[in-house]
C-alpha cells in the first residue's frame, strides 16, 4: 500500500482565479450588508411577522452543513475507518470554513452586529441562543486543535482523542441549533423535541453533499487522481443520509398531524401554504430527496461522477428549501391567539405573514458560501491538506477484494 | 412583589385606536423608547413600530354576531418567555414592579424574543435595529415630577371610554384586582403558562329576567274597583281644594 502524501495545491492561475471569484462575491455581500445596515432592516423583506429571513436560511444551512462536513473526519477517527484518513484534514477545514461562513451571515444579519462584543461578554445561560454562541466558538477551537493533530505527525497520536471530542461537540452543537426551534413553544410550527435529532441528520446530509462537491472540485482542478472506491462509499453514505432526512421529516409531520392543535399549521405547510407548500413538496421532497436518491442508486447514474455531483447539488438546494419552509413558513403561519376566529387589524395580525426575500439578503447569504470556499481554497494552498492521490490503491488496497 | 399591569374592559372598548395613537405619540417623544421609526406612514403600505395594536374579530353566527375589539400590547407576563431566551439578558423583568423591559444598549437585535413571545408583542425598530415593546410608559411611572394621577401609561389616560385600568394586580384591594375579581377578568392564552399580568374584562350584556306576575300588583286597589277613575277634564281636582 502506498503511503498517502499530503501536498498543498500549486501556485496557479486557477488558484488565483478562484480567490478572485470568491473575493468578488464576498465584496458584493459586504456591499449588500452595508446597504441594509445603512438604511435599516425595512429595506429587507423582513417585518414584524417574519423576523428571520433569507440570511438566516443561508446561515443555518452553513452552520448545519459545517457540523456534517466533519463526517469524513469522524468516520476516520471515531469509527476507525482508515480509508478516510487521508482526506480527513479537508473535512476538518471545510467544517471550520462553513461554520465561519455561516456565522458571518448570522452576525451581519443581526440588528446590531456592532454589538457582537456584548453578545460575547454578557451571557444569559438560560438562553439556548447564548449556548449556541459558546458551542460555535468552542467548535472552532476544537477544529483547530483537531486539524493540528491530523497534520502534525508528532501530534498524530492525539487525533483520535481530538476526533472524539469534535464528534460529540458537533452532535451537541447541532442539537443546540435544532433546539433554537425545538424549544419554541410560542409558535405552532415548532415546539418539537424531534427537531434536534432531525437537524443532526440534516447536518449529515448537507455537510456530506458540500464535502463531496469540494472534493470533486479540488481533485478535478488540481488534476490529482480520485478513485472510485472512496467516491462509491461516500455516495452510498449520502444516500442513507438523504433517506434518513426524509424519514425524520415524515415522523415530524405525522406526529403533528396526530395532534389536533397542529392541524392548522400542517395544512398550511402541506396543502395550502402557497410557496411553502411548493417548496416542501417540490424543493425538499422531490428535488432534495427523491431525485438525488434515484441518481445515487440507479445503476445507470449511480457511478457517474457528474450524476453524483448533481445529486449533491440537489441535496444542497433541497436542504435550503427545507430550511426555508421550517424557518420562514413557520413564522408566516399566524399566531393563534383566538382559535377559530378570523382576526383583522391594521397591523397584519391574524393573517399569513408575507415575505419576499430581497436581493441584498440573498447576496449576503451567498457571501457566506463564498467565505467558506475562499477559506478552503486558501488553506489548501498554504497547508499540506490534500492527498496527492486518492486513487483506489492508495485509499484502500483491498477494495477489489472486498467488493468481490 | 408589586406587579403593575393593565386591565382592559372589552365591554366598553369601541376600537377607536386612541390607545394606539397616544402610545405612539408619547413613546416616540420619550427618551426611553427612542424614535419608534415610521416608514412610509402615509403611503399605501405603511410600516412602523407600534407597541399597542387593536385586533378585531367577530363572535357568533350571522345574524347573531358581536364584534370584539381586542387591544393588545406586551402583557408583562409574570413568567415571561421572552426573558430567558434573550442571549445577552437585555430582555428583563424589573424586580420592583414586574414590568418587562428591554435594555436597548444590550440588545443585539437577534429577534429571538420575537419568536418566543406567543402574543406577538415584540417589534424590531427597523431603523434602530433593536427590539422594542410596551414599557407601560415606565418613564411616566418613574417621573416623580408628574402629578400622581399622571403617573400611568399614556393609553390609560387617553382612552375615551375608560376601558383601560392600571394598577398592581398583586394588591387585592387595588382597582384592577377588584375589577378582575368581580367582573370575571381573564388572561390571554393562560394555557401557555406565561401568567400574563394584563387581564381582560369580558363582554357582557345586562339582562334581567322579569316574570309577568312580577309586574302585576296583587293588591292593586284599582283592580278592586273594577275600572280606572276617569274624572272629566272639567271635574275638580285636588288643586281646586288646596289652600293656595
Amino acid at each position: 500500500m502506498k503511503k498517502p502524501v499530503l501536498r498543498e495545491v500549486n501556485d496557479s492561475m486557477g488558484f488565483y482565479a478562484l480567490l478572485a471569484l470568491f473575493g468578488a462575491i464576498i465584496l458584493i455581500a459586504l456591499g449588500a450588508t452595508y446597504y441594509m445596515e445603512h438604511n435599516g432592516h425595512w429595506v429587507t423583506g423582513m417585518n414584524n411577522q417574519i423576523v428571520w429571513g433569507m440570511p438566516h436560511v443561508f446561515a443555518l444551512f452553513l452552520i448545519i452543513a459545517a457540523s456534517g462536513a466533519l463526517n469524513v473526519s469522524s468516520i476516520a477517527s471515531v469509527f476507525g475507518r482508515y480509508q478516510y484518513k487521508p482526506i480527513s484534514p479537508l473535512s476538518t477545514v471545510l467544517a471550520a470554513a462553513l461554520l465561519l461562513g455561516g456565522l458571518m451571515v448570522l452576525v451581519l444579519d443581526l440588528g446590531r452586529p456592532d454589538r457582537l462584543i456584548v453578545a460575547m461578554t454578557y451571557y444569559n445561560f438560560k438562553s439556548i441562543f447564548a449556548w449556541n454562541i459558546i458551542l460555535y466558538n468552542g467548535f472552532l477551537a476544537i477544529l483547530v486543535v483537531y486539524l493540528w493533530t491530523q497534520l502534525d505527525q508528532t501530534k498524530n497520536k492525539y487525533s483520535k482523542l481530538a476526533g472524539f471530542v469534535a464528534f460529540f461537540w458537533r452532535l451537541i452543537l447541532t442539537t443546540g441549533t435544532g433546539s433554537i426551534f425545538g424549544f419554541l413553544v410560542a409558535r405552532q410550527g415548532y415546539d418539537a423535541a424531534i427537531m434536534a435529532p432531525m437537524f443532526i441528520i440534516m447536518s449529515f446530509a448537507f455537510g456530506l453533499a458540500v464535502f463531496m462537491l469540494v472534493m470533486f472540485g479540488a481533485y478535478k482542478w488540481t488534476q490529482r487522481p480520485l478513485g472510485d472506491a472512496i467516491v462509491r462509499r461516500l455516495k452510498n453514505l449520502l444516500g442513507v443520509f438523504i433517506g434518513a432526512v426524509l424519514y425524520f421529516t415524515l415522523v415530524f409531520h405525522l406526529t403533528n398531524l396526530y395532534a389536533t392543535e397542529h392541524h392548522g399549521v400542517e395544512r398550511f405547510i402541506l396543502m395550502d401554504g402557497g410557496i411553502y407548500t411548493t417548496l416542501f413538496w417540490w424543493g425538499h421532497f422531490v428535488i432534495g430527496g427523491l431525485v438525488p436518491l434515484a441518481l445515487l442508486y440507479l445503476p445507470q447514474t449511480g457511478m457517474k461522477r457528474s450524476m453524483i455531483a448533481l445529486a449533491s447539488v440537489l441535496v444542497i438546494l433541497g436542504g435550503m428549501a427545507q430550511l426555508y419552509v421550517i424557518i420562514i413558513g413557520g413564522q408566516a403561519y399566524p399566531l393563534e391567539m383566538f382559535p377559530g376566529m378570523e382576526v383583522t387589524s391594521s397591523f397584519f395580525d391574524g393573517v399569513v405573514g408575507t415575505y419576499s426575500p430581497t436581493l441584498a439578503e440573498t447576496l449576503l447569504g451567498i457571501g457566506g458560501f463564498a467565505i467558506a470556499m475562499l477559506l478552503v481554497t486558501f488553506v489548501a494552498r498554504v497547508l499540506r491538506l490534500l492527498p496527492e492521490s486518492l486513487a483506489d490503491d492508495v485509499v484502500d488496497p483491498h477494495h477489489s477484494k472486498a467488493d468481490a | 412583589m408589586t406587579q403593575l399591569a393593565l386591565v382592559i374592559d372589552l365591554n366598553v372598548c369601541v376600537g377607536c385606536h386612541s390607545c394606539v395613537t397616544s402610545c405612539k405619540q408619547w413613546n416616540t417623544s420619550s427618551y426611553t423608547s427612542g424614535s419608534m421609526t415610521d416608514l412610509n406612514p402615509y403611503d399605501e403600505d405603511p410600516n412602523g413600530t407600534f407597541f399597542n395594536r387593536v385586533q378585531t374579530f367577530e363572535v357568533g353566527e350571522f345574524p347573531n354576531t358581536d364584534t370584539i375589539h381586542f387591544p393588545k400590547s406586551c402583557l408583562h407576563c409574570e413568567d415571561a418567555p421572552c426573558v430567558p431566551v434573550c442571549p445577552t439578558g437585555a430582555s428583563h423583568k424589573r424586580e420592583k414592579d414586574g414590568i418587562v423591559l428591554v435594555d436597548y444598549d444590550k440588545c443585539i437585535g437577534c429577534g429571538y424574543c420575537s419568536w418566543a413571545c406567543p402574543y406577538g408583542a415584540r417589534e424590531l425598530d427597523p431603523r434602530e435595529k433593536v427590539m422594542k415593546k410596551c414599557t407601560l410608559c415606565v418613564d411616566r411611572i418613574d417621573d416623580e415630577t408628574l402629578p400622581e394621577e399622571q403617573r400611568k401609561p399614556s393609553c390609560v389616560i387617553h382612552c375615551p371610554t375608560n376601558a383601560r385600568l392600571f394598577g398592581d394586580v398583586h394588591d387585592p384591594d387595588s382597582e384592577v384586582s377588584v375589577a378582575i375579581r368581580e367582573r370575571g377578568g381573564y388572561q390571554l392564552m393562560p394555557e401557555q403558562g406565561t401568567m400574563p399580568a394584563n387581564h381582560y374584562l369580558p363582554r357582557y350584556k345586562n339582562k334581567i329576567t322579569i316574570h309577568e306576575d312580577e309586574l302585576q300588583r296583587e293588591d292593586n286597589p284599582l283592580k278592586k274597583e273594577g275600572h280606572l277613575p276617569d274624572p272629566g277634564s272639567r271635574a275638580s281636582s285636588i288643586e281646586d281644594y288646596s289652600s293656595f
